[in-house]
């Protein structure tokens, strides 16, 4: 299957995203690894998603997950070779399947030959690679994101007698982007995966790029310039590769990532994501609603991305006070399922369990403005282990089949890099690839089946969108168009049957068609449009002038 | 079970959208333009408030309003009263509008949102009377809080009153419902309350609603049911109560309200209040009651005037409903000048129990009898006024008590002449 050649690609994909290290273990060390990645790329092929987003792969110390990176050119050894990366790369390229990677612009880790230098003295040549201060009471304004973990931004560091800069983790010492020598150096990074054809870069922590004194060091212009100098040389040397911004923050904030469409082409909508799970838990749009309603035009290149659940916690930097306590309440009943401003837990989980209300979220996910992720695992229903310290809960081996290691790896249980699940409901005995294939009403099939009629019409990547609302707070309806192709999407977020009278008058004489079956429904004429929807049930019609 | 096609289709539509609720919020109206829009306001800031989390609908029940009452509260903007109180809203909250009838009629108010609170399930609700020139921010959660984190059926208030204001209710309503019903509740006959789904769904149930078309005095039936169905009774202080200024005055509808209703219900109550004996208090969340004292102009000439006359012109009518003696007594005082003019809480009470026993036998038209006790409420009032005059506020109460004790006393009383059941 080719690639998708269009410029905008990214705006009609669907993206999977893993961590190489979790999804199938070639060599039987316990470790997931590339040619076991690329042993499975006949599976998510299947799936039919269209691009793989890459958790960070490079050797690292793994104190953050490999996001502490000490090599920025090479393949954690338990990971395989470069040369397994490009094999890789290039099967999925020859299965239509683009490839992103992670790219941490903000910081290393400690262990990086660079901030050893660094550290080593006051006059190296790279000291300056680094933020250090005589005292810590710079940046005052800056907040501490890793609460449960860091005090402060300033670590002390004995060996040089100075603090060292750090938004993360200490062990995580930030560059310091006023240097153009760093700039030059990400760059060349970045460079070195692109001439290996990656697809693109998922940019991590970018609002923390540039530290200034009376800020709170986010957003800051002089970051925003940085990003702009590196898209453009991205498409002049790169033209149809892409940037995709993590910046957790408010629509209006993420706005500016986008600039004029010269900086990122996609960013992640993070306050979408908890008002998704709110408005299910309260059996009301007005979550939804009320943030789309907020979130600003972007440029016709751009586009939002859209997840339900990732490999970190369920973040709830982006509500309010009132609605972080009623998602813990309600989504985070035991204490052990909180991380720093989150839920550290599974989609399948924080639902129950409950096919149905799984099914609304991914429809809601498939069917909103912005390109759906699909995190590992979530396509048959994994649960997670929340006894397993930090993140990791949401980490453990993909579960392919029920047999050994859960099919994920032939080496003895204790070498997994983490145990597999293995609680009666979400156990790999239970919850796995094999089992779902056989079956043709499990998840997975389901899921399949949805990747399908989604990537059938542009609409949903590339289209408008228009809110209905129908007098029931429970109904979410919107209607997606993109030329002459129209969508309605009814989605019912409560847990009860529902009646839903619909104001289509200006799609008059065009009848309505079923996206998943195919069934034909009444035409709509001048009165409301009658809907009756099942607990948690959803429809994608096709608008059709016949 | 509710009967569902009392309600219109348009509004039957519109409690489909609303859906399940857990606090509905009640308005009957009639031309309260003036006054409903910030009584609204007021409901909505502390609904998001104090019940954030809660599935809310705010329900009015229109007596065929010429002011575009019903227009100003489906009108208030949530979005004000949120940057207006600085609160955020989890949840959507529906304010949706009925009209049950061109003219109003409290019984026919209430019986639509007892309806919309059946059909919703809801479990806590309130009725708030519109009006109130102004309500306090507190007044929701002080009559909502005790159903539905306490279990509580009903609510009943209190409020901070002249001394003065309210004699059909410390004259009349409390101590007959305290003496029959045993139970001390201040306010039986109430403009505001909060109430369990549970205790609305029972009342509706209940056959009254065909017995007077507009259901007078059917906030007071409301709390007898609740006493005798055993329900959990409680009362929460609101503080003063504001009235808006065009509050009509007029006895005999108040009458209607609270005696004939009283009188009414005594009827279908007898199996309950003819074993009660003495009277309990009730749990009581604030302050019991408060009496403040300002000094205010009372037509006690004209009280008394009318009094005298009353019992002058409907001797005819006294002869049917009450005993000689007791008719004899009033005759007596009413020949008597103002300083020495007593309308005692013994004969005053005897009065009572003799106008309900003729109520209950039907002596003379029902409404007759209930018309008929109007002259002789304006006499007991002219007593209460005047002996009360310079009382304190203590003074006030532990005359009020000794009027209640009286009404206990004489229970047997009303028993005696009461009508045996066939």
């Amino acid at each position: 299957m080719p690639l998708n050649q269009n410029a905008l690609w990214y705006k009609d994909a669907i993206i999977y995203q893993v961590h190489v290290r979790t999804f199938h273990d070639s060599n039987g060390d316990g470790v997931g690894d590339f040619q076991g990645l690329e042993q499975k790329l006949g599976y998510l092929q299947e799936l039919g998603i269209s691009a793989i987003w890459l958790m960070p792969f490079f050797p690292s110390p793994l104190r953050d997950d490999g996001y502490d990176i000490s090599d920025y050119n090479s393949i954690h050894a338990s990971y395989g070779t470069l040369e397994d990366f490009r094999n890789f790369l290039n099967s999925a390229h020859d299965r239509g399947i683009r490839v992103i990677i992670e790219m941490v612009l903000n910081h290393t880790s400690d262990q990086h030959p660079w901030f050893q230098e660094s550290r080593s003295s006051k006059d190296n040549p790279r000291r300056d690679w680094y933020v250090w201060s005589d005292t810590n009471t710079r940046y005052q304004g800056a907040r501490i994101i890793f609460l449960d973990t860091e005090k402060s931004n300033w670590e002390w560091d004995p060996s040089s007698k100075s603090y060292y800069w750090h938004r993360f983790f200490s062990h995580q010492p930030d560059l310091n982007y006023d240097n153009p020598a760093v700039r030059e150096q990400m760059w060349k990074v970045m460079e070195f995966w692109l001439e290996m054809g990656v697809d693109g870069f998922r940019l991590d922590a970018v609002p923390y790029l540039v530290e200034r004194d009376g800020t709170n060091c986010e957003n800051l212009p002089e970051t925003h310039e940085i990003l702009r100098e590196l898209r453009r040389r991205l498409d002049e040397k790169f033209p149809g590769r892409m940037l995709l911004a993590e910046a957790n923050q408010w629509p209006a904030d993420l706005r500016p990532y986008f600039a004029d469409g010269n900086e990122f082409h996609m960013a992640f909508h993070f306050p979408l994501m908890p008002r998704m799970f709110m408005g299910l838990k309260l059996e009301d749009r007005k979550p939804i609603t009320e943030i789309l309603q907020q979130t600003p035009e972007i440029p016709p290149s751009c586009q939002w991305c859209l997840f339900l659940r990732n490999h970190d916690e369920l973040t709830l930097e982006m509500v309010t006070d009132m609605e972080r306590d009623y998602m813990y309440d309600t989504y985070a009943g035991s204490k052990m399922m909180r991380l720093n401003l989150g839920i550290r837990r599974r989609l399948a989980p924080l639902l129950d369990n409950d096919r149905r209300r799984i099914e609304l979220m991914n429809g809601m996910l498939m069917s909103l403005p912005g390109t759906p992720i699909i995190y590992y695992g979530d396509e048959i229903g994994m649960g997670d282990n929340i006894s397993l310290g930090d993140r990791n809960g949401v980490r453990t081996p993909m579960q392919w089949t029920g047999g050994w290691n859960g099919g994920f790896s032939t080496s003895d249980p204790e070498r997994l890099y983490a145990p597999l699940i293995q609680d009666p409901v979400y156990g790999y005995p239970a919850v796995n690839v094999l089992r779902q294939t056989e079956s043709e009403h499990s998840l997975l099939h389901w899921m399949r089946r949805i990747v399908t009629v989604r990537r059938s019409i542009a609409a949903f990547g590339r289209g408008s969108i228009e809110f209905l609302y129908p007098a029931s707070h429970r109904i979410l309806a919107y209607v997606r168009q993109l030329g002459n192709e129209t969508v309605l999407v009814v989605n019912n977020l409560s847990s009860t049957a529902q009646a839903v009278e619909l104001d289509l008058r200006r799609y008059k004489g065009n009848i309505l068609i079923e996206m998943f079956g195919k069934n034909i429904f009444p035409r709509v004429g001048d009165l409301p449009y009658l809907l009756t929807m099942g607990p948690y049930q959803f429809y994608w019609f096709r608008l059709r002038r016949i | 079970m509710a009967e569902e096609s009392f309600l219109s289709d348009d509004f039957l539509r519109q409690l489909i959208n609303v859906g399940e609720v857990d606090i509905l919020v009640g308005f009957p109206t009639h031309n309260n333009a003036k006054t409903i829009g910030s009584i609204v306001r007021t409901i909505q800031s502390s609904i998001l408030r104090c019940f954030p989390r809660e599935r809310a609908v705010i329900i009015n029940a229109d007596g065929g309003s010429r002011d575009g009452t019903p227009e100003l509260v489906t009108g208030v903007s949530i979005d004000d009263v949120r940057r207006a109180s600085n609160l955020s809203a989890l949840r959507t909250l529906h304010s949706i509008s009925t009209q049950y009838a061109t003219s109003p009629a409290s019984g026919l108010a209430l019986r639509t949102i007892l309806t919309a609170a059946d059909l919703l399930r809801a479990k806590a609700c309130v009725v708030i009377s519109p009006e109130s020139a102004k309500i306090e921010s507190d007044w929701l959660p002080k009559l909502l809080q005790p159903v539905y984190r306490d279990d509580c059926d009903l609510v009943t208030p209190t409020y901070r009153r002249h001394k003065f204001e309210g004699l059909l209710i410390t004259n009349l309503v409390y101590p007959m419902v305290r003496a029959l019903y045993g139970v001390r509740i201040r306010e039986a006959y109430m403009s505001e309350f909060g109430f369990s789904g549970r205790l609305g769904s029972q009342f509706l149930g209940q056959n009254i609603w065909n017995d007077a078309a507009d259901g007078e005095g059917v906030d007071l039936r409301f709390t007898l049911a609740a006493i005798t169905g055993g329900s959990r009774v409680c009362q929460s202080f609101l503080g003063e109560k504001d009235h808006d200024e065009r509050r009509g005055a007029d006895l005999v509808p108040a009458l209607r309200q609270t005696a004939g209703a009283l009188f009414s219900a005594l009827e279908t109550d007898f199996p309950f209040w003819s074993g009660v004996s003495g009277s309990e208090s009730v749990p009581t969340t604030g302050s019991d009651q408060q009496v403040f004292l300002e000094p205010v102009r009372v037509n006690r000439k004209r009280l008394k005037e009318m009094f005298s006359t009353g019992v002058l012109e409907l001797e005819s009518v006294f002869k049917s409903i009450l005993s000689p003696s007791t008719l004899a007594e009033l005759q007596r005082i009413a020949q008597s000048g103002e300083d020495e003019f007593r309308y005692s809480s013994e004969l005053w009470a005897k009065t009572i129990y003799e106008f309900a026993a003729s109520y209950q036998k039907s002596v003379i038209s029902r409404d007759h009898i209930v018309q008929a006790l109007a002259p002789l409420f304006r006499g007991r009032a002219f007593t209460f006024v005047t002996e009360n005059r310079n009382a304190s506020a203590d003074d006030v109460e532990n005359n009020i008590e000794g009027l209640c004790l009286e009404f206990e006393r004489l229970k047997p009383y009303l028993l005696q002449i009461w009508k045996p059941r066939e």
